[in-house]
């Protein structure tokens, strides 16, 4: 069962979609770790029992501080996503793609073989390339081990080269990895959600669950809004639907009135920095939820 | 349409991924030096791989070619290209130094050959906007501007090509910067003179800071400063602001507003502020932000239509010369140097 809403985590890790300085501005604030604590702890309080989570090298303290958290540890569900993708851009940007991979696969027993890949390259079995995408995958996961753990995204920007690049195979070895390992349901971000589900459809993965932006104007919605209904209308799907309200541009009652019209909507993740807007948020979703479902308060 | 791929690091998986998405366009051919990442490509993908990228002409003939390999490499591909009759899509910046690019430019010219310099920021939706105002006049003349472009990238010393001089040319005005002076060039015209300084701290070739001041030849001046050492910026971020007779304006990444004393080319007085979701269009296929979508596209279709862009070789060897400029200033405490 996926939470029906989510407590998002951008604003803790300086991600803005509107603007940069806002998102600057916060990363500063919530440097302190207890200012993130005290949000989860006052959506948890308010209902909200689940959050995303990227691999951030600051989510690292947060996982930490949930871990020693007795009413957190076990009920609070977390929604991971990987990798932290401005991190590893700035580092490629910094030692390069290939460096990347062989320090972050440094310490494993995989070492030896990446000598041998790095000679031989383009002669090395298939099957080496997937241990090494799966021990990539286990050493972004390593620091969130403990948490309670209920799905794993690929990050859009990994799951859309990967789409570009046409090379399903990841995507399928990425979600058994996370299925069979972590016993967590594996899950994609994307830009491009048509795109995906022809890609999903003909892997064969069914009623995958999404993580994509949608809101009435169509704010970093692709190719556009008309196309990205229509794929919502034609597909069987799970979409957690994010930048709901347009990066603040839109009233919660504008946004999820429009939102809970769609079909396949499964949940909601809203970013909170703020306790008094939370709140409103947290109960406009639940009424336009209660509404379309057909119960009544 | 056919196109290929020499250099499947960061920005060659990027385009080349953009454009297989796209309806028209298949990728047909990729090459690189590193046998590891053509391996894990040629594991998960279905497109042939090289080490060879003459080859890889030879054998895959592509309608274009992606070029996103390291600077040094770029004006020997391109020529390549040049006697092949070959468009191209270059990955910034051009060349090490801007005359190493004459014969290039002027065998372009002589084929009228489609190419394009992977200069972005020009398809980004405020700074696109931003060209229309000062197109349309509403700020009167230009006087001033300030300017700065940073991102935290750089705390240690870096390793790889980028941090080579003899490989990248130069740091972070090479490697970044170069985004906010063609910007400049863009809104502006032409350059008559710079002077610029700059620090090397964590890096032991390249710069990592630069402060430069410009005079462009229809009299506006201004400054533009740059690091890829500033903390607190999660992404690369420009920001330019103009002072004119009419009015100022201020762009960055986010947003454009402008204040105008009294109406002008189409806009109100007073404060006109757009928002980037104001801006924002769907794009066909989106990876690392719609500007690269766009610019990918447009390259594209220069392609297949044979029409020219702005943003081509020409327009990068411009750019290029003003990289030469700042650096040649900077070994002479900022002396200004005629472009």
């Amino acid at each position: 069962m996926i939470d029906p809403i989510l407590l998002g985590h951008n604003q803790f890790f300086g991600v803005n979609h509107l603007k940069a300085s806002t998102g600057n501005a916060k990363h500063a604030y919530f440097s302190e770790i207890q200012r993130i604590m005290d949000v989860i702890e006052f959506s948890f309080d308010h209902g909200v029992k689940a959050m995303m989570m990227s691999t951030h090298d600051r989510a690292i303290d947060v996982a930490d501080a949930i871990v020693k958290n007795p009413k957190l540890k076990d009920d609070l569900g977390i929604y991971l996503l990987l990798p932290y993708a401005a991190k590893y851009v700035r580092m490629a940007n910094e030692k390069g793609i290939v460096n990347i991979i062989t320090d972050a696969l440094g310490g494993t027993s995989l070492k030896d073989k990446l000598g041998m890949v790095a000679r031989g390259g383009m002669g090395v079995l298939r099957k080496d390339f997937k241990k090494i995408l799966v021990t990539l995958i286990d050493f972004e996961m390593a620091q969130f081990n403990k948490l309670n753990l209920k799905s794993v995204f690929l990050h859009d920007v990994l799951t859309d080269l990967i789409l570009g690049w046409n090379a399903l195979d990841a995507l399928e070895i990425f979600a058994a990895h996370v299925q069979e390992k972590y016993s967590a349901i594996p899950a994609f971000c994307t830009k491009n959600l048509p795109k995906l589900m022809q890609g999903l459809n003909q892997i064969g993965l069914e009623n995958p669950l999404i993580m994509a932006s949608v809101n009435k104007i169509g704010y970093q919605v692709n190719p556009s809004l008309d196309a990205f209904e229509r794929c919502l209308h034609e597909n069987q799907l799970r979409l957690l639907a994010m930048s709901t309200l347009a990066a603040g541009y839109l009233r919660p009652k504008e946004a999820y009135e429009y939102l809970f019209k769609l079909p396949n909507i499964a949940s909601v993740v809203v970013g909170v920095s703020n306790t008094k807007h939370a709140v409103e948020t947290f109960d406009e979703i639940r009424f336009r939820m209660r509404e379309r479902d057909g119960v009544t308060a | 349409m056919n196109v290929a791929v020499v250099g499947v690091g960061k920005m060659g998986m990027l385009h080349a991924g953009i454009m297989n998405g796209f309806d028209d366009v298949n990728l047909c051919g990729m090459c690189d030096a590193s046998k590891f990442l053509l391996g894990f490509a040629k594991n998960l993908t279905q497109v042939n791989a090289y080490t060879d990228y003459r080859k890889m002409l030879d054998k895959e003939k592509p309608d274009a070619l992606l070029i996103t390999t390291p600077v040094f490499l770029h004006i020997p591909m391109a020529l390549e290209c040049v006697e092949r009759g070959l468009p191209f899509f270059l990955e910034k910046p051009l060349s090490l130094k801007g005359e190493e690019s004459e014969e290039l430019v002027q065998r372009i010219d002589e084929r009228n050959l489609v190419t394009m310099v992977g200069y972005m920021m020009r398809y980004s939706e405020t700074f696109a906007r931003a060209k229309q105002v000062i197109d349309s006049g509403a700020l009167g003349e230009i006087i001033t501007f300030s300017s700065t472009i940073y991102v935290a990238q750089l705390f240690k010393t870096g390793k790889g090509w980028r941090y080579s001089k003899e490989k990248s040319g130069g740091g972070v005005v090479m490697g970044q910067a170069t985004h906010l002076i063609d910007l400049l060039g863009w809104y502006f015209g032409r350059v008559n003179y710079v002077s610029g300084h700059t620090r090397a701290y964590y890096s032991e070739e390249v710069e990592d800071f630069a402060h430069v001041h410009f005079e462009f030849e229809n009299g506006t001046t201004g400054w533009m400063d740059s690091t890829w050492s500033k903390r607190h910026h999660r992404l690369l971020e420009i920001s330019i602001e103009i002072n004119a007779k009419n009015g100022n304006l201020t762009v960055n990444d986010d947003e454009l507003k402008f204040f105008l004393d009294s109406p002008a080319g189409g806009y109100d007085d007073g404060w006109t502020i757009i928002n980037k979701p104001d801006l924002f269009e769907g794009v066909e296929f989106d990876i690392g932000g719609p500007h690269f979508s766009r610019q990918d596209r447009a390259f594209v279709d220069a392609v297949k239509s044979n029409r020219q862009v702005e943003s081509n070789v020409k327009n990068a060897q411009a750019v290029q010369k003003i990289v030469d400029a700042i650096y040649h200033s900077a070994e002479h405490h900022g002396e200004p140097i005629k472009i």
